[in-house]
């Protein structure tokens, strides 16, 4: 079954039933239960969580693994629970970015990692030390090669 | 209100304190109310943030 939204960033999209992901506890603060994760441009390593309950929410994601190799999501024990994932599962990770007018000061909330298993998704508190609510995810043009955080966290 | 069944109350104002009570279910965790609100205000700034559709090309920009 397709599905079509008019979403008040991107006009009307037709969205692959198989982007749809299930928050049963929405985005943290945010509420809605039903994103569509979309990735309009192969060209950039971002993608966007569009709200299907309300077309003018969408955030950019990214998959944090392409900035900082190291990141490492630890949950407690509830959190782990109610994914219902063991040490085995396989799931994926995607942090929210803010944008910014120049490239050196967007930044990523490695603090609250997206969570995503088989369709199902949760916004969670990332328990490993020293993960930052906004990593910067570009070095500055003149500076060093990486951005400040790697180890992220 | 948050969901359906987690109530969250002001409890008291004092100075530049609030406490905050939660009555939430069992099956939701319930993190510092601090980091919470952090988060909130972050998805929030996130969603608010990028001014349009478009996300830069980034190519070439990206760490090895």
């Amino acid at each position: 079954m397709s599905l079509t939204i008019e979403s008040s960033r991107f006009g009307r999209v037709d969205i692959d039933p198989q982007a749809v992901l299930e928050f049963p506890e929405g985005l943290i603060g945010l509420g809605g239960s039903r994103y569509a994760l979309l990735a309009n441009d192969p060209d950039t390593p971002f993608l966007w969580l569009q709200s299907l309950d309300d077309p003018s929410l969408a955030l950019p994601v990214t998959n944090p693994h392409q900035f900082f190799a190291e990141y490492a999501v630890e949950v407690i024990d509830e959190d782990a629970e109610r994914l219902g994932f063991d040490q085995s599962s396989a799931m994926d990770v995607y942090v929210t970015v803010r944008a910014a007018p120049v490239l050196e000061d967007f930044t990523a909330n490695l603090k609250a990692p997206i969570l995503v298993r088989a369709g199902t998704a949760y916004q969670v508190i990332n328990q490993a030390p020293g993960c930052e609510l906004r990593a910067r995810l570009f070095a500055a043009p003149n500076g060093a090669s990486t951005p400040d955080a790697d180890p992220a966290c | 209100m948050l969901g359906d069944d987690t109530i969250i109350e002001v409890l008291e104002v004092r100075g530049q304190t609030v406490r905050i009570g939660i009555d939430a279910p069992r099956a939701v965790p319930v993190y510092r109310e601090e980091i919470w609100l952090e988060v909130k205000r972050e998805n929030q700034a996130a969603a608010e943030a990028a001014a349009s559709g478009e996300l830069p090309d980034v190519s070439g920009r990206l760490g090895s």
